[in-house]
């Protein structure tokens, strides 16, 4: 562990290097993880997203719902189908646009379940046509609280300004971008404002399972198949897959800066043990001469290795998870990702990845040592 | 504290290089007894240094046998010659091989920490060989902070920590000015006088090979000539 002080510069710009690049690793797996927990909540949801197949700007009529509701009687698959309209409004004089949204009033609550409406909040959200649901990260920028009320102006046609009251604000992640309000307080406004229009962008439908889901998929594309209303139907993680991947492949580009973040620290590292080898051969010749036995010094070597590794990995990781912990990015709208927390799978894994690190770059020039012929070297050195 | 004696029959030593035999040792035959200071003198690739790993069990010959004590070392494998060197020899370099990362009291425990000991004990052997060379005081110094001839006191001890029973020297003055060359004989000699210990010395220096009882040349690998002297008593108590 004494040899690391060696060369304090050269160990030290080794560790930087090794430190840098495992912190944005940490930030990289951790929005991966991110990715995979949101995922998995929407799959639990059990929502299939239904919109026009050509765009989702192409609105559908009102009476696909209708027509949704009648493939299933029963409701032995389904639980609930709402309407959703785009709203896209933003606060006046600021240039943000909050992801806003009309749902139907009477199945909002349902479908979107994982909102956690108490009762009274569901019996405020029937009464108050001017009532909305606030996810946390708009609410925190604004300083939107329960009560409070707000105007949001839309971006789109008719270009409405609407009054809201805040019923709710949301504490889960994944809903931590949105905003939601009453679909009739919209279509009210805009045909006050002129614009007859009660069509919905897509459809969320709540399902009882998931082959409940795949079935119904197939069932309302072939109902709509052909017609000026053709659907495309989706799971939610589909869905949402649509907005990332117009940003980019981010989940495979994270993957990849991951591996190679990886690779150019093993060779770095790798670099710096066989330099460090190379000006040690002599005093490793007189450990063999003093009776050290050649595994033993391999294992000097490895160690050596593994400790470099391990305390660039701290001072890398060690900072950039602490930083992610105290003051995680809010705000964020990379798709479903409205945060970035803190993995600790990242954070465990960063540091196995670091000791493997360590170990492999660590081999060959522990195997040198171990095979050093110490008369030789002895020689060399006079 | 004592010495080895040390017996070489008909050894010879070839190397091979792109499949050129280049014999270095051929045929030698040497006795030396336990507690004796020897020198070996001779040109270079006359087979000084080999003879000495020969001995140090650094390398073990193409033919014939070395004993040193009840030790056949020709027989041993590298594994056991390791073990053995590690309790049984102790190697002073012309270039000191200090670790420049370590104190002179840790690269003086180096050889223990190949034995079942407790650092306790391990701290005692350690005072005990640097007083010995005179550096006591400075135990906690780095080999940058310490002179040549303090770093080759320092290897010295790094050599006796472990009594061995024979120190093998590779031209240890090689480096060093007259004052401190004296003061490093001086000091061998002392481990030699008082405390048995059985010394080889390899030297290109006829002054440093005055303060050996034997010196033998060697030239092309057979000891040519060897001469004889009294006992050179050791001087006062090292000084740092």
């Amino acid at each position: 562990m004494q040899n690391l002080r060696r060369n304090p510069l050269r160990m030290g710009l080794t560790a930087v290097a090794f430190a840098l690049p495992m912190a944005i690793f940490v930030a990289a797996i951790s929005f991966v993880v991110t990715l995979g927990e949101v995922a998995a909540h929407f799959q639990r949801q059990l929502r299939l997203g239904v919109h026009h197949r050509t765009t989702l700007t192409n609105p559908l009529p009102e009476g696909v719902r209708r027509k949704i509701e009648e493939l299933d009687p029963e409701r032995s698959r389904l639980t609930a189908v709402c309407g959703m309209r785009w709203f896209g409004g933003r606060v006046p004089d600021t240039q943000n646009t909050i992801t806003s949204l009309g749902a139907d009033v009477d199945t909002f609550p349902t479908v979107y379940s994982d909102v956690e409406m108490t009762p009274e909040e569901i019996e405020a959200w029937n009464r108050e046509r001017q009532g909305c649901v606030v996810g946390g990260n708009p609410a925190t920028l604004y300083g939107w609280e329960v009560g409070d009320r707000l105007v949001l102006e839309s971006t789109v046609p008719p270009y409405l300004k609407l009054e809201f009251r805040v019923l709710k604000v949301l504490d889960n992640k994944e809903r931590a971008n949105f905003f939601y309000f009453r679909r009739d307080y919209l279509v009210e406004s805009s045909k006050d404002a002129g614009l007859n229009d009660p069509r919905c962008n897509v459809f969320w439908i709540k399902c009882k399972s998931q082959a409940a889901l795949r079935s119904l998929q197939q069932e309302i594309d072939a109902l709509f198949a052909n017609s000026p209303d053709e659907t495309r139907s989706e799971d939610e993680n589909a869905f949402v897959a649509n907005f990332l991947q117009a940003a980019g492949d981010i989940p495979g580009l994270m993957r990849a800066m991951a591996v190679v973040v990886v690779f150019v620290i093993a060779l770095v590292a790798g670099n710096t043990m066989m330099m460090s080898f190379r000006e040690r051969t002599p005093e490793l010749a007189v450990f063999k001469a003093i009776g050290f036995q050649s595994g033993r010094v391999f294992l000097i070597v490895l160690a050596e290795s593994v400790m470099l590794a391990m305390f660039g990995a701290l001072i890398g990781i060690v900072p950039a998870a602490t930083v992610l912990y105290l003051f995680p990015p809010r705000g964020l709208a990379v798709g479903p990702i409205s945060g970035l927390e803190v993995s600790w799978i990242a954070v465990g894994g960063s540091f196995v990845i670091s000791l493997l690190v360590g170990i492999v770059s660590g081999l060959w020039p522990a195997y040198q040592a171990m095979r050093l012929q110490t008369t030789r070297a002895l020689r060399r050195t006079g | 504290m004592s010495g080895a004696d040390i017996e070489l029959r008909k050894v010879h030593k070839v190397y091979y290089k792109d499949r050129l035999e280049i014999p270095v040792l051929e045929g030698l035959d040497l006795d030396i007894a336990a507690g004796e200071f020897v020198v070996l003198m001779g040109p270079s690739g006359s087979g000084k240094s080999t003879l000495l790993h020969l001995i140090g069990a650094l390398d073990s010959p193409t033919a014939g046998s070395v004993r040193v004590g009840d030790a056949r070392l020709e027989t041993m494998s590298e594994r056991q010659r390791t073990a053995w060197r590690s309790r049984h020899v102790g190697f002073i370099f012309q270039m000191y091989h200090l670790v420049p990362v370590l104190t002179a009291a840790q690269n003086v425990e180096l050889p223990l920490l190949l034995f079942k000991m407790s650092a306790s004990d391990r701290r005692e052997r350690v005072k005990t060989a640097l007083d010995i060379v005179g550096l006591a005081e400075r135990a906690d110094h780095r080999p940058n902070q310490l002179s040549g001839g303090q770093e080759q006191r320092v290897a010295i001890a790094r050599a006796i920590v472990t009594d061995p029973d024979a120190i093998l020297a590779d031209e240890p003055t090689g480096d060093l000015d007259a004052k401190t060359s004296t003061e490093i004989l001086e000091l061998l000699n002392l481990l030699n006088a008082e405390f048995g210990k059985t010394i080889l010395m390899v030297t290109h220096d006829p002054r440093a090979a005055s303060y050996g009882r034997r010196t033998l040349h060697l030239d092309k690998g057979v000891l040519s000539r060897e001469e004889t002297r009294a006992v050179r008593p050791p001087a006062a108590a090292a000084s740092g």
